[in-house]
C-alpha cells in the first residue's frame, strides 16, 4: 500500500511530462513522424520486402499461402531473362519510357513557355489542360482506342485528309505501330502534369534576370540556354524523375488500347509483370520483373537526389 | 559637349494610365544625372524606357546620336544596375562579370583578364569564385557594378542601387560610384528617391512628379531657386517650412500672424495671399527684436545640431549651436530676407 502511494505521484509526474511534451515539445513531432512511418511501413515497406523476397523464392500454387518457401537464388532472374519475350519487352519498355517522357517533357516545356508569355487568357487556357490530368487512365485509353481505331478512327481520317497517308493505318493491331499507339496516348495523358510543374518552375525565375541578360546582349535563344535552363535544373530533375516513375507505373492504357498485343509487340515490363502474376499465375516471375523495375527507378532517384543536392537558387 | 542621351516629348501609357507625360531631357556625354521624385512618379519607367525594357508610346529617343525606336535592349549598348542587383544566381562572380563578354564571343583568356581587372577596381578580387548567395549585400552591389563597367557601355543606368544597403555603406558606395564614374568618363543616369543622394552625387538633377519633369538643373540651383512649392519641399533636408500669409501693405513682408511678419528683400504685390517658404537651416534665433515667433513643441538634439519644432508642427528650425530651449518656450526668430521664397497658394508656382 505504502509502495503504491509512493509511486503514484511519480508515475503521474511522468505521465504529465509525457503529455506536456506531446503538447509543446519534440513529442508532438515524434508522434507525427511516427504515424507516417507506421503507415509507410505497413502499406509500402512490407509489401515491397515481400515482393523482393518472393523474387528469390520458388513459388507455386502449393506454396502461395506461405511466407517461407524454397530458396531459388537468382534462378527467377535467369528464367525471366531467358523468356523468349524478354528482349522484346525490354525494347518496348525502353521505347515506351523514353519516348513518352521525351514527348511529355518537350511538348510540356514548349507549352509552359508558350503560356508564360502572358497573353490574355493564358492562365485560363492553361487551367483547361488539367482536364487531361483528372481523367482516369482507362477512360483516356478508351478514347484513344477510338481515335486510333484502324477502320473508323478519327486520326486516320485526318491523316488521309491531309494526304499524309493513303490507306488506313491499323495503329493498334499493326506490330510496327502498336507500342506507338500507347506512347501517343500516354504523352497526351502526362502532358498537363509536365506543363504545370514546368510552368511553376518558369514562374519562379525572377523577371529582372532576363532583363539583365537582355541588356548584357543575350538574344532569346541565349537567354533560354544561359538563364532558363540552368535556373530550371531542379524542376527539370523533378519532372523527369516523376515522369519516369509515372511512365513505369502506367498500366491502364495497355488493357484499354492494345492489351500488349499483337504478339507482345506492345507489352512493357509493368504489363508483363501483371500478366505473369495474374494471368499465368507465375508469381515469382511477376515479382522478379517488378524488382528489376524497382532497381531502375532507384537508380534514377539517386541521380535526381544527387543533382538537386547543390541547389543554386536563392 | 554633345548629348549622349536625348529624349524628346516621351510619352508612356500603361493601358489607360499615363506614366510619362511629354518628358524631354538631354543628357550630356560624361555627365552624372540624377532622377529624383516621390514613389510612383515614373523614375523607373523613364530609366527602363531608355534601356528599351519598356516601349515608349510616342516621342523620340536618341542614344549617341542614333534613333532608338525599335532597337532591342541588347543592341543599345547600355548597362543597368538594378535595385535587386539581378545577379545570375547560378553563376560565380567571375561568370557574372564575364557573361556579356562571353555572349559577344570574347575569348576565354581575354575575358578572364578583363574580369580580374574589373574585380580589382571594384574590390572583388578575392571573391571571384563565389556564388552570389555567398556574398554580402555590399559585395553583391559591387558585382552588379562590375558587370556594368566590364562592357564599357555608352551609358550606365542605375535604379536605386543603394537602397538595400545600410546607411554607412550607402555613404561609402555613393562616393565610390561617383569616383568610378569620373575615372571611366562615363555617362550615368541615376534614379533615387533620396534627394541627398541626388544632390551629393549628380552634376544635374531632374525632379519628377506624376510623370512630369518639374524642374532640372544643377543641384545648388534647385536648392536656391526652386520653381515651385513641390521642388522646394522635395529638395533639402529637413524639408522647407511653408507658412501661409498675406503680403503686408508696404509689400516688404509677409504677415503670418498677429504682429509676426517675415521680411522680404524685394517689393511684392501688397495684400496678396502667398505661401512663404523658409528653410529650417536659414532660420535664426533672434538676438534683439524678432520679426516673428513660435512656441517650441519639440526639441531634438543630435549633438552637432539642435532641431526645434513648433507646437503646431508647421515650423522647424535647425541650429548648429546647442540651444537651451524647452517645450513651451516662446522663441523669437529672424531670417535673412534674401532667403525667403514665395509661392502662389493655388498653383504652387514661385512668385
Ligand atoms: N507594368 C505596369 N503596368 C501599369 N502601371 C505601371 C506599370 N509599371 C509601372 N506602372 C505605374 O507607373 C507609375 C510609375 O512607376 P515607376 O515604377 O516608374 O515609379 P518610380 O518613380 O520608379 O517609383 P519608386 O520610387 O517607387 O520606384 C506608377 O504609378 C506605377 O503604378
Ligand atoms: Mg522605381
Amino acid at each position: 500500500m505504502g509502495v503504491i502511494m509512493e509511486t503514484g505521484p511519480a508515475v503521474g509526474g511522468l505521465m504529465r511530462r509525457f503529455l506536456a511534451s506531446l503538447r509543446d515539445g519534440v513529442g508532438f513531432d515524434i508522434l507525427l513522424v511516427g504515424a507516417a512511418m507506421v503507415f509507410l511501413i505497413a502499406m509500402a515497406g512490407l509489401p515491397l520486402i515481400y515482393n523482393v523476397l518472393m523474387s528469390f523464392q520458388q513459388v507455386d500454387m502449393f506454396t502461395l499461402g506461405s511466407l517461407i518457401r524454397p530458396w531459388a537464388g537468382f534462378q527467377n532472374y535467369i528464367d525471366v531473362v531467358r523468356e523468349p519475350a524478354f528482349w522484346l519487352v525490354a525494347k518496348n519498355t525502353f521505347i515506351f519510357v523514353f519516348f513518352s517522357m521525351g514527348g511529355q517533357f518537350v511538348i510540356g516545356f514548349a507549352l509552359a513557355l508558350f503560356f508564360a508569355q502572358n497573353f490574355p487568357g493564358a492562365s485560363t487556357i492553361r487551367g483547361l489542360f488539367l482536364v487531361s490530368w483528372v481523367m482516369p487512365g482507362l477512360v483516356v485509353g478508351a478514347i484513344w482506342s477510338w481515335i486510333l481505331a484502324g477502320d473508323f478512327g478519327v486520326l486516320n481520317t485526318i491523316l488521309k485528309g491531309l494526304g499524309i497517308i493513303q490507306s488506313n493505318v491499323f495503329w493498334k493491331s499493326d506490330p510496327a505501330f502498336s507500342i506507338w499507339a500507347v506512347v501517343i496516348a500516354n504523352i497526351w495523358l502526362g502532358l498537363a502534369f509536365n506543363m504545370l510543374l514546368l510552368s511553376v518552375g518558369l514562374a519562379a525565375i525572377p523577371r529582372d534576370l532576363y532583363e539583365a541578360a537582355e541588356l548584357d546582349g543575350a538574344n532569346a535563344l541565349q537567354r533560354f540556354w544561359t538563364i532558363t535552363l540552368p535556373m530550371m535544373r531542379s524542376t527539370i530533375g523533378a519532372v523527369l524523375s516523376l515522369g519516369l516513375i509515372g511512365t513505369l507505373q502506367q498500366f491502364d492504357l495497355f488493357p484499354a488500347i492494345t492489351e500488349g498485343g499483337p504478339a507482345n509487340t506492345s507489352t512493357v515490363a509493368q504489363y508483363w509483370s501483371w500478366q505473369m502474376s495474374f494471368q499465368l499465375y507465375d508469381f515469382a516471375k511477376g515479382a522478379t520483373i517488378s524488382v528489376m523495375m524497382l532497381v531502375l527507378v532507384l537508380i534514377a532517384s539517386i541521380i535526381y537526389v544527387r543533382s538537386t543536392r547543390h541547389e543554386v537558387r536563392g | 559637349m554633345t548629348a549622349q542621351i536625348e529624349l524628346k516629348n516621351i510619352d508612356k501609357h500603361y493601358g489607360a494610365f499615363h506614366a510619362l507625360k511629354k518628358v524631354s531631357l538631354s543628357i550630356e556625354k560624361g555627365s552624372f544625372v540624377a532622377l529624383v521624385g516621390p514613389s510612383g512618379c515614373g523614375k523607373s519607367t523613364l530609366l527602363r524606357s531608355i534601356a528599351g525594357l519598356e516601349t515608349i508610346t510616342s516621342g523620340d529617343l536618341h542614344i549617341a546620336g542614333k534613333e532608338m525606336t525599335g532597337v532591342p535592349p541588347r543592341h543599345r549598348d547600355i548597362a543597368m544596375v538594378f535595385q535587386s542587383y539581378a545577379l545570375y544566381p547560378h553563376m560565380t562572380v567571375e561568370e557574372n562579370l564575364t557573361y556579356s563578354l562571353r555572349l559577344h564571343g570574347v575569348g576565354k583568356a581575354e575575358a578572364k583578364a578583363k574580369a580580374a581587372e574589373v574585380a580589382a577596381t571594384t574590390g572583388l578580387s578575392a571573391l571571384l569564385s563565389r556564388y552570389p548567395r555567398q556574398l554580402s549585400g555590399g559585395q553583391r552591389q559591387r558585382v552588379a557594378m562590375g558587370r556594368a563597367i566590364i562592357r564599357n557601355p555608352k551609358a550606365f543606368l542605375f535604379d536605386e542601387p543603394l537602397s538595400n544597403l545600410d546607411a554607412a555603406l550607402r555613404v561609402q558606395m555613393r562616393k565610390e560610384i561617383r569616383a568610378l564614374h569620373d575615372r571611366l568618363g562615363a555617362t550615368s543616369v541615376y534614379v533615387t528617391h533620396d534627394q541627398i543622394e541626388a544632390m551629393t552625387m549628380a552634376d544635374w538633377v531632374v525632379v519628377m512628379r506624376d510623370g512630369v519633369i518639374e524642374q532640372q538643373g544643377r543641384p545648388l540651383d534647385l536648392y536656391d531657386q526652386p520653381v515651385n512649392r513641390f521642388v522646394a519641399g522635395f529638395i533639402g533636408s529637413p524639408a522647407m517650412n511653408f507658412v501661409d500669409g498675406v503680403i503686408s501693405e508696404d509689400g516688404r513682408g509677409v504677415v503670418v500672424g498677429a504682429g509676426d511678419r517675415i521680411p522680404l528683400a524685394r517689393q511684392a504685390e501688397p495684400n496678396r495671399k502667398v505661401v512663404a517658404g523658409v528653410r529650417p537651416e536659414n532660420l535664426r534665433v533672434a538676438e534683439g527684436a524678432a520679426s516673428f515667433h513660435f512656441e517650441v513643441g519639440n526639441v531634438e538634439s543630435t549633438g552637432s545640431a539642435t532641431y526645434l519644432t513648433s507646437k503646431d508642427g508647421a515650423l522647424q528650425l535647425v541650429q548648429t549651436e546647442r540651444l537651451g530651449f524647452s517645450v513651451g518656450d516662446r522663441v523669437g526668430l529672424d531670417i535673412d530676407p534674401a532667403l525667403v521664397h514665395l509661392f502662389d497658394p493655388q498653383t504652387g508656382a514661385r512668385i
